[in-house]
């Protein structure tokens, strides 16, 4: 980098004009250095057991993309040198050609089809397998601008969460006559998965529309108030430190609305989750 | 006799209204012309408006003032003190609205769909100008309410161009009371305006062709805006209810989309998307038409496959209103109505597949010149395929769940609304200026204009894709705030001076619009040998377009017709074949089609 700098700003004390174009190449540069360590300009790792459905999808469809793009380029190139103008030389008048109108309708027609069915297949899949019993089920109700995150207690339930109750006193909606939920425990913009053990989440907003996101998971759902969503689950493949990100814009706060995402070894979590000592009677959170 | 009663509702429609003169005429002149001018000298400010917006918002995202440094201190040097986070979801919430509201439509549908559509058909005016002089008029007024809402208490509205519910709707969460409101009716005015355009071209279209004008002869760019119109008209309204209602939820106490109340957070979403799926169509279906009307001008070709174009057109216009739930997969939506939602998107790619492919059977075999015009429009085209493929991603829902909020949507949208909709402008305005003012503009400038906006549009909002797929939300007023984001920062920094780049190149195109305006070569009445009934008056046209109304003998596209005298035969040409019998027979097949 210091070699590239140097020789390059001093040329563009005297030339100004060439000023910015010296700032873009050095940009460049900047984000290519940054390419070799931390791989900024592709997917993330992904760590989720159904990211690896998503990333397959996504490569083939990349590669169709990929395909269909490089074709009309070279094609266009081609027309474009061997059609160009040149004197004496007529275009030639033609108003088109039927066979070729079909074919370059359907055969796109049966790709876009077939991809169409494959995605759908993949996100039923995805969306109707139910979780495994021994799921950990974790809640998260998000407000402006916070995640508030409950875990259930020794017994391994959450208290029955109702969306209609979701208010400022109670934000989980917890129905009070549950006994389940007497022994959860709740942090605020903090979650512990553990390894290797699905876990499924109970989904729902306190006030606008809130959007859990972590890019390592593949997982994105939309929290719209007046509901508990709870068919998202994952199960984490390796362990790691990442962010719990808002996205779906919540107001002014929404850029900093974020939390703390551990993925430990099951023994961590449980030490984690004695540690959070369960408040005497816990109907809500924070 | 039929053209009898085409003949006399020309008349009736065209000149009904007088001349008005001097400088009035740019302000109260009924002339579509005129109208149509307004609605580019307009909607060009507007751009230059919007653009500022999106530098700014650019400027916060490459060095934001909300940046941590290493050593502890707040803000970074080099970062703009007063964009402040709400202020930030300001200027990416307006830089949107201006860019949809203010410029693309109205650059499209008021400024060429004005202009074009009766030049375009023989026609001397549209069918209800006073209508026409209204709508104009709504839409400045629209423009100035939003950007007026900058300044009151508050600010302008925040809740993204989207405006989702409840966030919009409830001003305890959304902190711009009176900004949003305004939002909701400029955004309402604005779709006043469009409604009263789009019956207006439908009503032209059909009803004062040129006699011989057949719907089948009417040129691709016409077409174009007839479908849109179709569009706007059913869209519009839709969006126009959800934002009175977002407007009484704000102001009147109502709550349909708060759900604290009873209302429904979603009913907002389906009302907007029902609006804004085929919205993303009426912004791209009229530079499709222009740009395959210039891609046979400067190939010397007929369009390829022109039937199969409009079809093409009128299939996107019936599908692009049965995808609008793809928006929503995020949202945990059924699975059979994702599943229905998937496919009718996926189909949608179809008629685009087609159009692309017949862009390509034009230019094969032509005799292309590589004109300014010619530039864009073939930039339009790849940039639209790019646009278009990276949408396929979208019509998948498991990997649209992924990369749905992320920059490579931004990406995506941008490759479609400038990639598409602003190359097909420009090659638009490059191709009709001439027309419009008499004079050529300058094609070293254009070229120049055209290359540097090209590499710094690619370069600006390619590496989108990239930090999209790398995890990076759009939206947020500060990636750094993130861990994972913050290694991205440099590609970020380098989005941003492409923008600036992007920016400051249009500048020159500026320079070459208003000094040709007075220097440009004349450019008599067709500078370009093409064939439409346009072409056939002075330029610019005068008052009443045509002082004989033509008689239309021909398709839109004979180019390079074997035998002809030259490689152009003018819409209003009578056939060869009447002049010499034998030839009759074998000319009409082909110029069928």
């Amino acid at each position: 980098m210091k070699l590239l700098e140097t020789p390059l700003m001093t040329r563009t004390s005297s030339l100004r004009g060439l000023a910015f174009l010296t700032a873009f190449a050095l940009t460049l540069a900047r984000a290519q250095a940054e390419i070799r360590e931390t791989s900024v300009w592709w997917l993330p790792r992904n760590v989720n057991m159904f990211g690896h459905d998503v990333d397959f999808l996504f490569y083939i469809i990349l590669f169709l993309t990929g395909v269909a793009f490089i074709g009309v380029f070279f094609a266009m190139i081609l027309f474009l040198i061997k059609y160009r103008y040149r004197p004496g030389v007529a275009a030639i008048h033609t108003h088109g050609n039927n066979a070729l109108e079909v074919v370059w309708t359907t055969i796109p027609a049966f790709i876009f089809l077939a991809l169409a069915i494959y995605g759908n297949e993949q996100w039923s899949k995805m969306r109707r397998q139910t979780p495994p019993a021994n799921a950990l089920p974790v809640a998260v109700v998000g407000e402006q601008f916070g995640w508030n995150v409950r875990y259930p207690g020794p017994d391994g339930q959450l208290g029955k969460m109702v969306a209609a109750k979701i208010s400022k006193e109670n934000p989980f909606g917890i129905e009070l006559a549950d006994p389940a939920g007497l022994d959860d425990f709740t942090t605020y913009n903090e979650l512990v998965f553990p390894v290797g053990r699905p876990v499924r989440l109970y989904l729902g907003s306190k006030d606008v529309i809130h959007a859990f996101y972590v890019p390592e998971f593949r997982l994105y759902q939309d929290m719209v108030p007046g509901r508990v969503y709870d068919f998202v689950w994952l199960k984490a493949e390796a362990t790691g430190n990442f962010q719990l990100a808002c996205n779906q814009l919540c107001g002014q706060g929404h850029y900093k609305m974020f939390g703390k995402l551990s993925v430990v070894p099951e023994l961590d979590y449980e030490t984690w989750a004695k540690s959070k000592t369960p408040p005497p009677v816990t109907m809500t959170g924070r | 006799m039929s053209t009898t009663t085409l003949n006399h509702s020309i008349e009736s429609h065209g000149h009904e209204h007088a001349e008005v003169t001097g400088w009035r005429k740019y302000i109260w002149s009924l002339d579509h012309k005129i109208i149509g001018l307004q609605y580019l000298f307009t909607s060009l400010g507007f751009l230059f408006v919007g653009g500022g917006l999106a530098l700014l918002l650019r400027w916060q995202l490459a060095y934001p003032s909300t940046q941590v440094m290493a050593n502890g201190d707040v803000g970074n040097p080099l970062s703009l003190p007063f964009i402040n986070p709400q202020f930030y979801n300001s200027l990416f919430t307006m830089h949107a609205t201006v860019m949809v509201f203010l410029v693309v439509m109205p650059l499209l549908i008021g400024a060429f769909g004005n202009y074009l559509i009766p030049l375009k058909i023989g026609a001397g005016d549209m069918a209800f100008p006073l209508i026409n002089e209204l709508s104009y008029w709504v839409y400045v007024l629209s423009g100035a309410i939003l950007l007026g809402s900058f300044f009151v208490a508050g600010g302008a509205a925040a809740g993204g161009w989207t405006s989702y519910a409840p966030l919009s709707s409830v001003s305890a969460y959304n902190g711009t009371q009176i900004g949003q409101s305004l939002w909701c009716v400029g955004i309402f005015l604005n779709g006043l305006a469009s409604i009263m355009g789009a019956f207006n071209y439908i009503t032209t279209i059909v009803n004062m062709r040129a006699p011989g004008m057949g719907f089948f002869r009417m040129p691709l760019a016409v077409w174009s805006l007839f479908i849109t119109a179709f569009l706007l008209l059913l869209a519009v309204p839709v969006l126009s209810a959800a934002a009175a209602m977002l407007f009484l939820d704000l102001n009147a106490g109502t709550s349909f989309f708060n759900p604290a109340n009873g209302g429904q957070p979603l009913l907002w979403q389906h009302l907007f998307w029902f609006f804004g799926h085929p919205e993303v169509y009426i912004m791209i279906l009229p530079a499709m038409g222009m740009v395959s009307d210039i891609l046979s001008i400067f190939s010397r070709k007929p369009v390829f496959g022109y039937r199969a174009m409009v079809y093409a057109m009128v299939a996107i216009g019936f599908l692009g209103f049965i995808v609008w739930g793809h928006h929503m997969f995020v949202s945990g939506m059924n699975l059979v109505l994702s599943a229905a939602f998937g496919v009718s998107t996926m189909v949608i790619a179809v008629p685009s597949a087609i159009k692309t492919f017949n862009w390509l059977g034009t230019l094969w075999g032509g005799s292309i010149r590589f004109t300014t015009a010619m530039l864009n429009a073939l930039a339009f085209v790849l940039m639209f395929v790019i646009g278009g493929l990276s949408g396929i991603f979208m019509a998948s829902t498991p990997v649209d769940i992924f990369v749905h909020h992320t920059y490579f949507i931004v990406a995506h949208i941008h490759y479609v609304l400038f990639g598409g909709s602003i190359f097909g402008i420009f090659a638009g305005i490059y191709t009709w200026y001439p027309k419009m003012f008499g004079r050529m503009l300058d094609e070293n400038l254009g070229k120049i204009h055209f290359g540097l906006t090209f590499a710094f549009y690619n370069l600006c909002f390619f590496p989108m894709h990239n930090v999209g797929l790398g995890g990076m939300m759009r939206r947020i007023a500060d990636p750094t705030a993130y861990e994972h984001l913050r290694a991205l920062q440099p590609i970020n920094q380098f989005i941003t001076l492409a923008a600036i780049g992007l920016g400051f190149s249009q500048f020159i195109f500026l320079w070459n619009f208003f000094r040709s305006l007075r220097h440009g070569k004349p450019a008599g009445k067709n500078p370009w040998n093409a064939t439409t009934l346009e072409w056939i008056v002075a330029s610019p046209p005068g008052h009443g377009n045509f002082e004989v109304t033509p008689r239309v003998y021909r398709g839109a596209y004979d180019y390079s017709v074997p035998g002809a005298p030259r490689d152009f035969m003018m819409q209003n040409e009578p056939e060869p074949s009447e002049s010499s019998q034998g030839k009759a027979a074998g000319r009409k097949s082909v110029t069928a089609g």
